[in-house]
């Protein structure tokens, strides 16, 4: 009898030992972080310095990212969202997850600042929480605003709106590539990575913008220097 | 003997193993919980049928939020209807919607304040019930999340109609047209005010503004003068800047603003007073312009007795405060507009005016 027992917990032992653990599903969460000479925004205090050497505050601060899309090593494209809307002030809205991420080695991660002009149709989000607050007026092209970035500067009482979009129904979205080193396989579960906006870069580099009270959404000119000064405000890190 | 004494014992046996029969559905009528085998017999009751009813997503309008425990139907919508022009929800049945709610203001009140049952001022301008189908947040203030919580609040508010179910229920029995519409839109047949808010919040969800000028100028239907359409380009542009809360098809975005009315400290306010919050401090809804020259007065309080004043106040940038919207960014400074841009953004509001709604053609 005690053979027969010593036998059949070898058996049991032996079966249970040789089950393989099941593949994990990768879940990924993208999160969308802004930072003011790397440190994260403090609303509302009038103590952040532009490369024009103005004060400024940030009030307002949402804009819309799409074609989310990560590269692989071997060519492969996954579009991880066709459009992202970022409100600081809801916090729902900065981050999104993935649930079933494919396995592989990521080797970059695309995107567009904005709506390309496939996307930036007036009424094309009519459903979406942000239609109204975006909304791009027809008669200066219509669409969406990419981004509504307003605050003080100089004192409390003079204020900024850099509203940035499709001026007069020109493109002035981007597309931005950063590299990144995202391995996964079956027993990554969940992993995340962080695409950041520093603020202070529209104003900075290659061209030094000046806060003034006008707005800037009929100016082509201005639109294309934040366009270029956007080539460095994003920056990607993996979690 | 015993013949006879076998027989009655048999016979007893026999009936006393027969089983009871009857309806033995529980949704039945004549449900019988005594009943072990079904006889066939089972009645139910007739089948509550409303008439399911859907509104046309305008151009450029999200769909409509609709509660799944209020769907639209010709019934509910009849119920609302009655209630919206009865004084049969208010206390002392003094009041009913359309005395604060005028078609011919687009359902809004002429006077800066509203007299609630008892001859008391509201402490608010009655807001014109424009499209009120597609607004989540309702209220100057967003007290309400939903119609049905923004009508029953108002109906049962001490300091607007004060009705409750207690009331309507005597009033009710009085009442053969408003127990049939009652009957007709609610299988419950018992008269609650929550119900009551559910048919009237089904009415105000017809009260749908969308053919005004301006939208027969989008269809190519009439053309507007050089001056409303020099008054659509300065609402259009940064200079005027009146889309960014007003924009979209529905002239609005009905998100909450401080738009420079009052300096600190606020003797209202508004939002903040809602959610607690000092950033929200001297909020309030952005409402549409849609039949705004028809729902004088204007703004929370009603101070601005005309259009002209309202685009002077905007005209002069505001009052700063340190909830302000940014959008107000010529604080201070002001926009600057000639008179002749003032006099060409009013025309252009006009042509928002849709006469179909306020009951004028």
């Amino acid at each position: 009898m005690k053979r027969i027992t010593i036998l059949v917990l070898a058996i049991v032992f032996t079966i249970t030992s040789c089950k393989k653990d099941e593949p994990l599903d990768t879940q990924l969460t993208v999160n969308f972080t802004q930072t003011i000479n790397s440190s994260t925004i403090a609303q509302d205090n009038l103590n952040y310095t532009n490369a024009a050497n103005q004060s400024y505050s940030v009030k307002q601060l949402a804009y819309i990212i799409s074609d989310i899309t990560l590269h692989d090593e071997d060519g492969g494209n996954t579009l991880l969202k066709e459009m992202h809307f970022i409100d600081i002030d809801k916090p729902a809205t900065l981050s999104f997850t993935v649930s079933k991420l494919a396995d592989a080695n990521y080797t970059s991660i695309s995107f567009t600042f904005g709506l390309d002009t496939s996307k930036n149709i007036s009424n094309l989000y009519v459903n979406e929480d942000f239609h109204s607050t975006m909304a791009w007026p027809d008669m200066m092209g219509g669409g969406y605003h990419y981004m509504i970035l307003e605050g003080n500067f100089n004192n409390d009482t003079t204020f900024y709106n850099t509203h940035i979009g499709g001026t007069m129904g020109m493109d002035f979205s981007f597309n931005n590539s950063n590299t990144i080193f995202l391995s996964t396989n079956t027993e990554t579960s969940n992993v995340s990575l962080t695409l950041n906006m520093e603020v202070n870069n529209w104003y900075s580099s290659p061209n030094e913008i000046t806060l003034t009270t006008d707005g800037i959404m009929g100016n082509s000119n201005v639109q294309m220097l934040l366009k270029q000064n956007g080539a460095d405000v994003f920056s990607t890190t993996i979690d | 003997m015993r013949k006879i004494l076998l027989f009655l014992i048999s016979i007893t046996l026999v009936f006393s193993c027969k089983k009871e029969e009857g309806c033995t559905d529980p949704s039945a009528l004549n449900y019988n919980c005594e009943a072990e085998k079904d006889d066939g017999s089972c009645t139910y009751p007739e089948p509550f049928i409303t008439t399911p009813q859907s509104i046309a997503t305008p151009y450029g309008f999200p769909d409509m939020l609709h509660p799944e425990d209020n769907p639209l139907t010709e019934e509910g919508i009849a119920l609302g209807d009655y209630l919206f022009n009865s004084p049969i929800l208010s206390h002392g049945e003094g009041l009913a919607c359309t005395s604060c709610h005028l078609q011919e203001n687009a359902f809004s009140s002429p006077g800066n304040f509203s007299s609630n049952v008892n001859g008391v001022a509201t402490p608010r301008n009655a807001m014109a019930l424009i499209n009120l189908g597609w607004v989540n947040q309702l209220a100057w203030d967003g007290r309400s999340t939903g119609l049905e919580a923004k009508v029953l609040g108002s109906i049962t508010n001490p300091f607007s109609v004060n009705g409750s179910t207690d009331s309507l229920q005597v009033r009710a029995e009085k009442d053969a047209q408003f127990m049939a519409l009652f009957s007709a839109a609610f299988n419950n047949k018992s008269v609650t005010i929550e119900n009551a808010a559910k048919g009237l919040s089904q009415y105000i969800r017809t009260l749908v503004s969308v053919n005004s000028k301006f939208d027969k100028y989008l269809l190519g239907e009439v053309q507007l003068s050089p001056s409303e359409l020099g008054g659509y380009a300065i609402f259009n542009s940064e200079k005027g800047d009146c889309f960014h809360c007003h924009g979209t098809q529905q002239f609005a975005d009905n998100l909450f603003h401080n738009n420079g009315l009052d300096p600190e400290p606020f003797t209202n306010l508004g939002l903040g007073a809602i959610t607690g919050n000092a950033a929200d401090y001297g909020k309030y809804r952005a409402t549409t312009l849609r039949n705004i020259e028809h729902t004088a007065p204007y703004m929370h309080d009603g101070r601005f007795a005309t259009l002209e004043e309202v685009v002077e106040h905007y005209n002069s940038g505001g009052t700063y405060s340190s909830t302000i919207d940014p959008k107000m960014k010529k604080v201070g400074i002001g926009l600057q507009l000639t008179n002749q841009e003032k006099q060409d953004l009013i025309a252009f509001l006009k042509t928002l005016t849709d006469t179909d709604f306020i009951g004028s053609n």
